[in-house]
């Protein structure tokens, strides 16, 4: 069966949406509760997972290595979660990494612009104009946060299978399109789609086991093969693949690591100047 | 029944999309037709109409106000078509010129980059590179176009009612969806929507009366009452005045008529 990935410029109706399609599906709903159980899991504190989802890096707030790490472990929770099937999911930036998987029903909600300030401004007690100028600096952060994290414009309408505007259509027709299309047998798992998925998620575990250690480092996993990214310093490109296959090699499911180190330009340039 | 305003790059399937919708929902589909009554009407050879819809305003342009006078014209000649409704359009910026019709169903049909390239390296057996730079080009043109005109990015998902992406789902998938989403109550041709059809049209055949001598003119109308603002001074204003009293008397559906100097027009204004 399949999956539905749910993105929206608004938090509220993306979520009214999904968990209502998800009913009538009779499919799983996978949305924000999922970080209670990576927080426990994992011991990190549930609102820094959330406040590495929402918002933007700036230079007064999380590091970007430890954001690294919390959207790390939040993407593995995620995939490990759609591999079940019969998921509806939002919430947790999926449409940003569940990527080139044929059995994925990529939509974007568009909320009613005035409904949502007018919601807003009942919501904050603040006057109409104010409340869409909030509505309007939200949209923007989101897409910054979409480009900083995962090089990809959440609002650009080709990174979706289909993109409903709520400002004529309702909720509930919302609802009919995800379930009519879902029909179509192009969503459907088929042996290459479900292998893309569980690729994805090896990709995921690999990613959080190095992540820590060895900050940002791009991990991509075909069967057991698993191809990793990294930069470091020409005097240490032997050592830092090294651990990195070591690191890697312990993650189950790995059968085989390639370690790419690439010269760390940054660093490089800082030590000249000491 | 309903109109249905199809937008799309080159290659993306919407014409296709457009034709099938139409036919299988009994409506005229309109593209080209557009242009030619507008050249009809308005004695405007069919290729400097062709020309004003595909080019980007040039810094020319800017000052010769010719562009804005052709898609005066053609708006005029797309309102007067949307009138008698069960209509698809797939021409250009369908969902831009017929602004503030309730009962218009504004799609946008899209399709991978790598797609349309297999398809215009095809048809005009170029190779991978030209192809892409071409329909690059051809894109850049649209969204400058409709950025200098209108403001507004072609890309900017939150214009359409409905965007669907021609790869997974296919030609046939999108016309269910958009005919599904036709039958619904907020699209059907209600009395009002109806009443505002029939007033963008006369605000674009006032504004088509004007353009060419006030090129600046912005026109709204409701109920048949007609709105005409411009931003020119008291004497180019009082000229105005004189000349939009003479078509008050010829043009049928005016019940009254007033000239703003000055006045910032409304967002609505065509």
């Amino acid at each position: 069966m399949s999956i539905v990935v749910v993105s929206s410029d608004s938090r509220e109706k993306g979520r009214e949406i999904a968990a209502k399609a998800a009913e009538s599906l009779g499919y799983r709903y996978l949305g924000r509760e999922l970080l209670e159980t990576v927080a426990r899991r994992h011991d990190v504190p549930r609102e820094k997972l959330e406040e590495a989802l929402d918002e933007s890096p700036s230079l007064l707030g999380m590091s970007s290595k430890v954001r690294g790490r919390y959207l790390a472990l939040v993407q593995m929770a995620a995939l490990g979660e759609l591999l079940g099937d019969d998921v509806v999911c939002h919430g947790l930036a999926a449409h940003l990494y569940v990527l080139g998987v044929s059995h994925v029903l990529r939509m974007r909600i568009l909320a009613d612009p005035e409904e949502e300030a007018r919601r807003v401004a009942d919501e904050k007690q603040v006057s109409l104009e104010k409340a869409r100028k909030q509505v309007e600096r939200r949209k923007k952060s989101s897409r910054k946060w979409s480009l900083d994290n995962y090089r990809i414009d959440e609002s650009d309408p080709s990174h979706y299978d289909l993109v409903v505007s709520l400002s004529q259509l309702g909720a509930d027709e919302a609802v009919k399109i995800v379930v009519q299309t879902l029909g179509y047998r192009k969503f459907e798992p088929m042996t290459y789609s479900v292998k893309c998925l569980r690729d994805a998620e090896l990709a995921a575990r690999v990613r959080v086991a190095l992540v820590e250690s060895f900050g940002t480092v791009e991990v991509r996993a075909d069967g057991g093969r698993v191809v990793v990214e990294t930069h470091a310093l020409k005097r240490e490109k032997r050592k830092k693949a090294e651990n990195v296959k070591e690191v890697a090699g312990k993650v189950s499911g790995v059968d085989f690591v390639e370690v790419h180190v690439s010269t760390d330009v940054l660093r490089k340039a800082a030590e000249s100047f000491r | 029944m309903a109109i249905v305003t199809v937008s799309r790059g080159s290659y993306s399937r919407g014409k296709e999309v457009a034709e099938k919708v139409a036919a299988r929902l009994d409506y005229t589909c309109v593209g080209r037709e557009v242009i030619l009554d507008a050249s009809d009407r308005f004695n405007i050879p069919e290729v400097k109409l062709v020309r004003a819809i595909h080019d980007a305003p040039s810094i020319l342009d800017r000052f010769s106000h010719g562009k804005q006078t052709y898609i005066a014209y053609m708006q005029c000649a797309l309102a007067r078509r949307a009138r008698q409704d069960d209509m698809v359009y797939h021409g250009l910026a369908g969902h831009l010129l017929l602004k503030g019709v309730p009962h218009v169903l504004k799609v946008r049909i899209v399709r991978p980059l790598s797609e349309r390239v297999a398809d215009e390296m095809k048809r005009k057996g170029v190779g991978e590179r030209e192809a892409r730079s071409l329909i690059l080009r051809d894109d850049e043109e649209r969204r400058k176009w409709t950025q200098t005109l209108y403001g507004k990015d072609p890309w900017d998902a939150s214009m359409y009612d409905l965007i669907l992406r021609i790869h997974k789902l296919t030609v046939a998938d999108a016309v269910d969806f958009i005919c599904k989403a036709v039958g619904l109550e907020q699209f059907r041709a209600t009395p009002e929507a109806r009443r505002r059809i029939g007033d963008l049209s006369l605000a674009c055949d006032v504004k088509a009366a004007l353009v060419d001598q006030y090129f600046d003119v912005s026109v709204t109308s409701e109920f048949g009452n007609v709105l005409v603002f411009t931003k020119a001074g008291d004497r180019m204003a009082h000229k105005l005045e004189e000349k939009v009293k003479v078509l008050a008397s010829e043009m049928e559906g005016i019940h009254n008529v007033e000239v703003h100097a000055g006045v910032p027009a409304p967002e609505d204004a065509v």
